[in-house]
């Protein structure tokens, strides 16, 4: 994954699309070795210049794509994921094969990869929680495109649980797209820093399979936190 | 000198110059070229073009700007469009980029008039892109998880130009690949869409001459979504006969998208659907219960879905599914109605009950049996006669009387309401009035007029009536406060047999009865038609009626067409009750052609042709003619016969003359020989005068005037001898024997000659008796050697004396002989004697000559050894005569020797009208 240009892009724009291959690897972690990175918040940033923001206070600078119905497009967005994630986590499992089908819960422990804190809860405000919300779906995001692409070398026959990866990686992007919209446009938030995970790139196809069966049962365990915690914020008002 | 070598090398140039024109960045280097290079215009606008020569061309080829001429295609462009810029350059405009072609040439005239081309260019003429209008897009599920997203637009005019269109779309902060159309121009689908992110959606169109963008469509997909209609739809009987319920599956999760619904629904081979109003269905679910249903119905469901918000597209209908309600008790009781058959014996009838099934709505469930049960009204004591049925009829045999039927259909439920149906005694009551049937709405409608009486119901009877089965008889019941029902199941162009009875509380009304047809066509074939009768001037046609199956309707009327061959064709409408009808005022001995044509309502049918022809006479006329000519006839023969038998004496006279009789001439007396009577006498009384027939006469006419001496005959004589020599042995009349040594006789077959011969020379007859068959003669006169003429008196008198011998002696006459087979020598003939042209009746002179045989040295045995051949010689002679016109004669030969005869004779004068005996 290009890291450093994930965090220059940051809430200025959306991560690139999570197309299919290691190009969102966690390559810069791999550089540098240093985990966890931080996430800078630049407040007040114009991401292009002499595109000046809207003297309403929108973020969204381009076509006006960025409307009210963001929000509620944002939660229906989660609702998806929170939806889908646990269907997701059991495909996932049972494409696998042995020993992920019967030992699950050991084999895939999130508790040795990184994940993205979400330490945010329905009392918080909404500014933090859609940054919390920005870092763990860009990280999501980069996951699942590096998952997808494993499972593409591994199972390529697995065509329900590619499907499946495909749209819950599309729909994280969109996400990220709100998300960004979002920031800029109610907290004029124009770049977040976000850490990604280790990269698969040139592990085992053990070790792919172990990673990605951590990160989702981490991810099904999140989406749900998360769209609880979206709920208050972003529900019909 | 360098100049003409100048201008060689200059020439070799420019032709390798213009050989290569497109040659410049090659070999060759071309001359000029042109400013600008291929240019793309816009259609109407100006434009102008420069034609720049090269300097080395300048020097060589001594040519210069103002040598430049402009082509388009092979034309050239007026020079007033022409500029002379410098000396190299030269340019063309042209104001409207319409009239332009490629390709644009510049071309120079060089020495000696010789035009060659410098430099070519293509124009490519077009339009700028219009905006793209109309933009809209719909998103297709595909699969579970599967969309794409299908854009159209109106790409505006054409462009006569390569125009590319780009369907862009982006989210806030990212701009995807484009979509570009393969192989239209209004639409692409974009496979890579994400919901609830707003995208801005726009199209691109530019070419050579501009670039135009549509208006954007900023859209969430997910509005734009038309789902996947349900799948694994499946309906499931409920407790109630009246509910079933719907399930199905969604192929899209509530997370993404809540839908609501359309049910709709219809009894299994109906054609409209029901639909189950949308509020009941306007939240997201996975079933519905259908109520209201028609118990133990077949019913199909069909479903469809769409974003519960109603923003999007409805999906299909999902693919139909059935369920069967179950089932309840009948709702009432099968219609009911019976036929009664009294033929075997009026006091005891055979009742064929009969009910129709009911409908299943109204069975509402499967029919196990009919329970019938028959009440007599007219016996309050008889009991009740119950019959368990599974069929729809039930004959009973019951005694004449008045009974009450009561029918029950009873399913795996429960029984329906009774129907009950009165039979009475009689069907005494009122009948409907103005019974009628008019086809209605393609349905065939029977009305009536109610009687005054309350009616409970109405039965309407009808069949099918057909010329080859009896009447099968249908039947429906319609209520009693109905004037008119629509029958069911009628077949168009069939005969209908429509009975109507009123049904009352307390009886039955008679039946009144019309036949109708559903629709009418014209007959399937005509009458064939024929004669019974052909007259002179009328002729009897017969025809049969058509079959019922063949009049496809009322036969309104027959047409019947004749017309001659070459004649106007007349028509006659005949009765459709006729079957016979008489065409009069014919021609008589005409052929005619008859055919006939039945007509109903709706068109008419021809039957084939049948020719006659008429007679020629009428009936009796030919008996009218035949019966007076024939009366007439017999009257005239009769007339005649009368005629004749008044003037016998008369006819006898001219026709039969009386010869005075030879033996009472004075010649007889004072002849030296006189024929020995008495050897004869014998003989004639063996015939009668009347037997006497064959007489042969020869009439010879002689010159009053002139009396011509035997010696004067004596040329003559010879003459005929050398005629009848050569003309063949010949008897002459009267003596000459024909059994005779051949002798030469005069002939007088040479009539002209012969008439004049005879005439001058034949003064004498001959007489020769000849006995009649085998008979000896009676009389056998020699020929008279006497000149004298014979007197009236003695005429008279022998006739009278002829008369008076009749009892003595047969008088036999010679009757004239036609020339006849006067050669044949091996026949016994007589010589022909001339026959005298009378010159009127009473100048009848006839000369019977009687040749004598010169040679005859037959002795008298011999002729009377002849004489017992008269038999044969008769024959023989007889069939000598029959090809003349007269009738067969018996001339016997003389019997005599002709040595016994005088061996001359005395010419002798003939007086006229008389003949001269012998």
């Amino acid at each position: 994954v290009d890291t450093p240009h994930q965090r220059q892009r940051g809430p200025r724009g959306p991560p690139p699309p999570p197309r299919p291959g290691p190009h969102r690897d966690s390559g810069l972690s791999l550089h540098t070795g240093v985990v966890p990175f931080v996430a800078l918040l630049l407040l007040q940033r114009r991401p292009v210049a002499g595109r000046p923001l809207l003297v309403t206070g929108s973020g969204c600078p381009s076509h006006g794509l960025c409307r009210s119905n963001v929000q509620e497009q944002t939660r229906r967005q989660v609702a998806v994921l929170n939806a889908t994630a646990q269907e997701l986590f059991s495909l996932y499992l049972k494409c696998q094969g042995e020993p992920f089908s019967s030992e699950a819960d050991k084999l895939c422990n999130p508790a040795g990869i990184f994940f993205p804190t979400f330490r945010v809860n329905r009392t918080s405000e909404r500014k933090e929680v859609m940054v919390a919300m920005y870092k763990l779906f860009a990280f999501l995001n980069a996951s699942l495109g590096n998952i997808t692409r494993d499972q593409e070398e591994l199972n390529p026959m697995a065509k329900d649980l590619l499907e499946r990866l495909h749209n819950t990686t599309k729909t994280t992007r969109g996400l990220i797209s709100n998300l960004t919209c979002l920031l800029r446009k109610n907290y004029n938030i124009f770049q977040v820093d976000v850490r990604y995970g280790d990269s698969s790139k040139g592990k085992s196809a053990f070790k792919k399979k172990q990673q990605g069966c951590q990160v989702l049962r981490k991810y099904v365990q999140v989406i749900g936190q998360a769209a609880r915690v979206l709920l208050p914020h972003l529900g019909p008002s | 000198m360098f100049s003409r070598w100048n201008w060689v090398a200059c020439g070799f140039c420019l032709v390798l110059n213009i050989c290569s024109p497109d040659a410049s960045g090659g070999l060759v280097q071309s001359c000029g070229h042109i400013i600008p290079e291929s240019p793309v215009l816009a259609l109407g606008s100006n434009f102008t073009a420069l034609c720049i020569l090269n300097e080395s061309c300048l020097d060589f080829g001594n040519i210069y700007a103002s040598q430049i001429i402009w082509k388009i295609k092979n034309r050239v462009v007026p020079k007033e469009q022409y500029r002379e810029i410098n000396r190299t350059v030269s340019s063309v405009t042209f104001n409207d980029t319409s009239s332009l072609a490629t390709p644009l040439t510049c071309n120079i005239l060089a020495d000696g008039q010789i035009e060659q081309n410098i430099y070519g260019i293509t124009v490519a003429v077009g339009l700028a892109p219009e905006k793209p209008k109309n933009l809209s897009c719909i998103v297709h599920q595909k699969s579970q998880f599967t969309y794409d997203m299908t854009c159209t637009w109106n790409p505006g005019r054409h462009t006569f130009l390569d125009t590319e269109f780009r369907l862009r779309y982006s989210w806030p902060e990212e701009v995807f690949p484009d979509c570009i159309p393969k192989g239209v121009n209004d639409s692409c689908t974009i496979t890579d869409i994400q919901f609830f992110v707003n995208t801005e959606i726009w199209v691109e169109a530019a070419n050579a001459l501009g670039k135009a963008e549509s208006d954007p469509l900023v859209v969430d997909p997910i509005d734009i979504v038309k789902p996947l209609s349900p799948q694994n739809v499946s309906v499931s009987s409920g407790i109630l006969p009246t509910v079933l319920k719907l399930s199905w599956e969604n192929w899209i999760s509530d997370a993404v998208m809540t839908l609501k619904f359309n049910i709709r629904y219809k009894i299994t081979g109906d054609t409209s659907w029901m639909e189950v109003p949308a509020e009941d269905t306007a939240s997201p679910r996975t079933s519905f219960s259908v109520q209201g249903l028609r118990p133990y119905t077949e019913y199909a469901f069909s479903i469809r879905c769409m974003k519960e918000d109603g923003v999007g597209y409805w999906s299909n209908w999902s693919e139909t599914k059935t369920g069967i309600t179950t089932e309840d008790q009948p709702s009432k009781g099968p219609p009911i109605w019976r036929i009664i058959d009294a033929s075997c014996s009026p006091a005891s009838w055979t009742v064929h009950l009969m009910w129709k099934a009911l409908k299943p709505f109204e069975a509402n469930g499967v029919i196990l049996q009919y329970e019938v049960t028959v009440r007599d009204k007219s016996s309050l004591s008889s009991p009740l006669k119950k019959y368990n049925v599974t069929s729809t009829n039930h004959t009973l045999q019951l005694p004449e009387g008045t009974y009450e039927v009561t029918l029950i259909a009873r399913n795996s439920v429960g029984a329906s309401p009774p129907s009950i149906l009165l039979i009475p005694a009689s069907n005494s009551k009122a009948p409907v009035k103005n019974l009628t049937a008019l086809p209605k709405h393609d349905k065939l409608w029977v009305g009536w007029t109610a009687p005054n009486n309350y009616v409970l119901k109405y039965v309407v009877e009808w069949c099918l009536v057909s010329s080859s089965s009896d009447c099968i008889i249908d039947w429906q019941i319609a209520l009693g406060n109905v004037q008119g029902i629509d029958l069911k199941g009628i077949k168009p162009f069939k005969c209908y047999l429509i009975t109507v009875y009123p049904l009352y509380a307390d009886g039955q009304g008679s039946g009144q009865s019309v036949k109708a047809y559903l629709k009418q066509d014209r007959p399937s074939k005509g009458p064939t038609v024929q004669t019974k009768k052909v007259g002179k001037a009328e002729a009897v046609l017969t025809w049969n009626h058509l079959t019922v199956e063949e009049q496809n309707g009322f036969i309104r009327n027959y047409t019947i067409l004749y017309k001659t061959i070459d004649g106007n064709e007349t028509v006659v409408t005949v009765d459709p009750s006729k079957t016979e009808y008489t065409l009069s005022s014919l021609t008589s001995d005409t052929l005619y052609t008859v055919r006939m044509m039945a007509s109903t309502d709706n068109g008419s049918r021809t039957g084939p042709d049948f020719t006659f022809t008429t007679q020629k006479f009428g009936k009796g006329e030919i008996e009218a003619i035949v019966v007076p000519v024939c009366l007439a006839f017999l009257l005239i023969v009769l007339l005649g016969v009368l005629f004749c038998f008044n003037k016998r004496d008369l006819i006898k006279k001219h026709i039969w003359p009386i010869v005075p009789d030879p033996s009472k001439s004075n010649i007889a007396q004072w002849s030296p020989q006189v024929p020995a009577k008495h050897n004869f006498n014998s003989k004639d009384q063996m015939y009668p005068e009347g037997s006497f027939t064959d007489v042969s006469v020869v009439e010879i006419e002689a010159d009053d005037k002139k009396s011509f001496s035997e010696q004067d005959l004596k040329p003559f004589d010879l003459l005929k001898k050398e005629k009848s020599t050569s003309e063949g042995h010949s008897s002459g009349i009267g003596g000459s024997s024909c059994m005779s040594s051949p002798r030469q006789s005069v002939s007088d077959s040479d009539e002209g000659e012969t008439t004049q011969n005879t005439s001058s020379t034949v003064q004498y007859s001959t007489v020769v008796l000849n006995g009649y068959r085998d008979q000896t003669p009676v009389q056998v006169f020699s020929r008279s050697e006497s000149t004298q003429p014979l007197l009236d008196s003695e005429e008279r008198s022998e006739d009278h004396a002829g008369g008076a011998d009749t009892t003595a002696q047969r008088q036999q006459y010679f009757r004239q002989n036609g020339g006849q087979d006067e050669n044949n020598t091996d026949r016994q003939c007589f010589e022909r004697a001339k026959q005298v042209t009378h010159a009127n009746e009473g100048d009848l002179v006839g000369f019977v000559q009687l040749q004598v045989s010169g040679e005859s040295s037959q002795p008298l045995g011999l002729g009377m050894e002849k004489n017992t051949q008269e038999a044969a010689l008769s024959n023989v002679l007889q069939r000598c005569t029959e090809g003349q016109a007269v009738r067969p004669e018996t001339v016997e030969e003389n019997p005599l020797s002709v040595d016994d005869m005088p061996k001359s004779y005395l010419p002798q004068t003939v007086r006229q009208g008389g003949y001269m005996p012998q």
